[in-house]
């Protein structure tokens, strides 16, 4: 036999569709707690979804309990320290958060300080330094994208140092993750496609990467499909419940598949502009995605052309030759971002973001080289590598 | 320019670890990690592309490669621009550690018969530390690996073989290996 080996693990209950949010108060009595801590950020209450989830927990017979809702668009160790503070000062024993990668991000860190006590996070940083399970977490996304609500990742910036502090640990996974189309039905038709390919973008390179494996193949290929048949009709009916579920459950699948076989260049180059330009996370992907399957393209046709099969479906796979499908799912990708832009002006180059100076490339390749995701990719990524496949999103 | 670092490398069909006595795997790796501590080192002092990836690490950074549970291994850090060895039991706080979770994982690495890129992806290790200085450990591991190494065994253990002619591969071969021939004999 091979020596082929991987790992694959998501204890994560996915309660999802409708009136899904109505199962909390199940979800909480089962594990025995009573006294959750909300955590969301202005923007989600003032889209009126944290009164969504409470009403639909009242309905159920659960009171709601404390709202934290001053999460910043970067998890700060500031409002980590805010949320436990307010956590312990009303006695609360659970945590539900309500948003997007920045308010899980915040919660998973919360959790650690709940359970563990104390005020010194920096010491659970990296990776499995915890060592028992946390306190009972419920993750309700209120974006289709990020997958936070199954991942064992929570990012949190350290004012005082500027540095961001990553915690990796499998304590780290909510219990639940509750996805109720609701909860991104108001979603912006920009952010919707945002996030979508940052979706996309999860799944292929969890099917493209050194660690993909047979069970994040199906989660990635299964997330690749519903992304690629629901984006655009979502973005063209925006209350479309069904379709808007559609995108809610590949995010979460895509995300299933990434935390088990993580990612690659197109993320690696994605956090670097992030960092350095401040572009849309979602947008980076979108950006970048089409280019990096190019550049890995020797490496992995055979993977990239089986995506043709989930991105156009059975005819047109069987339709085109062996030898094209590789180039043809690359196209699928293009046409899926450029339909994005006719419809709400998705940035297509990193001109477009309006962010990004050309003369920053060098320092954004660089940056990226010490991305801990480099070291998944496929083929080899060198600085003039990574270079050539910025200038060739530039514009 | 690049090749695929294949899930399923040339050579699969050798399966050295599950046919190797435990005691053999065992000492082959602790000569290896004993030659590439080594080698890593002479290659610090000398190698300007090594030199330049070390230098943007933290002051005093240290790190260390071992097989977990006691097994063999090697600590390193940085003084003076350059790494240097220390015992694994004294090495104190590291910033990075490289731990392989069997024995047989590390042979497979250092026996050339898988990438360390490929290892990782397949869980055979854990990473745990800083990881952008992990990135440049391992970009310094593959420049000493393309070096040092005859190339056809060079590209089983990197995704890609550089584009480093043979005069300048054969130069800064002898640099390292008589660097290190000196250490040993001279201590420095």
């Amino acid at each position: 036999m091979s020596q082929e080996f991987f790992e694959f693990f998501c204890p994560v209950k996915i309660a999802a569709g409708y009136k899904a949010l109505e199962h909390i108060p199940f979800e909480l009595e089962v594990r025995g707690a009573s006294r959750p801590l909300l955590l969301s950020d202005a923007g989600v209450v003032g889209a009126g979804l944290v009164d969504t989830v409470t009403g639909a927990m009242s309905s159920g017979g659960a009171s709601a309990g404390p709202l934290f809702d001053q999460v910043p668009p970067d998890s700060s160790m500031a409002s980590v320290r805010a949320a436990v503070a307010l956590y312990r000062e009303r006695d609360c024993d659970s945590i539900i958060a309500i948003g997007g990668g920045s308010v899980m991000d915040t919660a998973k860190a919360v959790n650690i300080l709940a359970t563990e006590g104390g005020e010194d996070l920096q010491r659970f940083a990296g990776a499995n330094n915890l060592t028992r399970p946390l306190k009972p977490f419920i993750a309700i996304p209120t974006t289709a994208g990020t997958g936070s609500e199954v991942t064992a990742v929570s990012i949190i910036k350290d004012e005082d140092s500027g540095t961001k502090m990553p915690f990796m640990s499998q304590f780290l996974l909510p219990d639940v993750a509750v996805i109720d189309p609701r909860t991104t039905l108001k979603l912006p038709a920009l952010i919707t496609a945002a996030t979508a390919l940052d979706a996309l973008t999860h799944a292929s390179e969890a099917f493209t990467c050194l660690a993909k494996n047979p069970l994040s193949d199906a989660y990635a290929s299964a997330a690749i499909t519903r992304i690629a048949r629901s984006l655009i009709p979502v973005l063209d009916e925006p209350a479309d419940a069904d379709g808007r579920l559609e995108l809610a459950l590949a995010a979460a699948m895509a995300g299933v598949a990434f935390n088990n076989s993580m990612v690659g260049l197109v993320h690696a180059l994605g956090h670097s502009v992030g960092a350095i330009a401040g572009v849309h996370h979602g947008m980076c992907m979108g950006i970048f995605l089409p280019h990096v399957l190019r550049y890995n393209l020797d490496a992995r046709r055979e993977e990239i052309g089986e995506m043709l099969l989930y991105l156009a479906g059975p005819e047109t796979y069987a339709s085109t030759p062996h030898s094209g499908r590789a180039t043809a799912a690359i196209a699928c990708i293009e046409a899926l971002r450029d339909q994005a832009y006719q419809r709400c002006g998705l940035p297509r180059t990193l001109a477009e973001t309006g962010k990004v100076q050309r003369e920053d490339l060098p320092r954004i390749a660089a940056m990226s080289l010490d991305d801990g995701s480099m070291i998944f990719n496929p083929a080899e990524v060198g600085y003039d590598d990574a270079l050539a496949v910025l200038e060739q999103a530039w514009a | 320019m690049h090749r695929s670092a294949e899930l399923r490398p040339a050579g699969a069909s050798v399966r050295p670890g599950p046919g190797i006595p435990y005691p053999l795997q065992r000492a082959y790796v602790r000569l290896m990690m004993w030659l590439v501590g080594r080698l890593l080192q002479a290659s610090s002092a000398v190698d300007p592309v090594i030199m330049r990836e070390l230098a943007q690490l933290p002051p005093g950074f240290a790190f260390a490669m071992r097989v977990r549970a006691g097994g063999p291994g090697f600590a390193m850090r940085e003084q003076d621009g350059r790494m240097r060895l220390m015992p694994l039991e004294q090495a104190g706080r590291l910033q990075l550690s490289f731990d392989f979770k069997h024995l047989t994982h590390a042979f497979l690495v250092l026996g050339f018969v898988e990438g360390t890129a490929v290892s990782f992806a397949r869980d055979r290790m854990s990473v745990d530390g800083n990881l952008g200085a992990g990135m440049k450990i391992v970009r310094c591991l593959n420049r000493m690996e393309a070096v040092v190494l005859p190339k056809f065994i060079a590209r089983r253990a990197l995704k890609a073989y550089p584009p480093i002619g043979l005069g300048e591969k054969l130069a800064a071969a002898i640099r390292i290996y008589a660097r290190m021939l000196l250490q040993l004999v001279g201590g420095k």
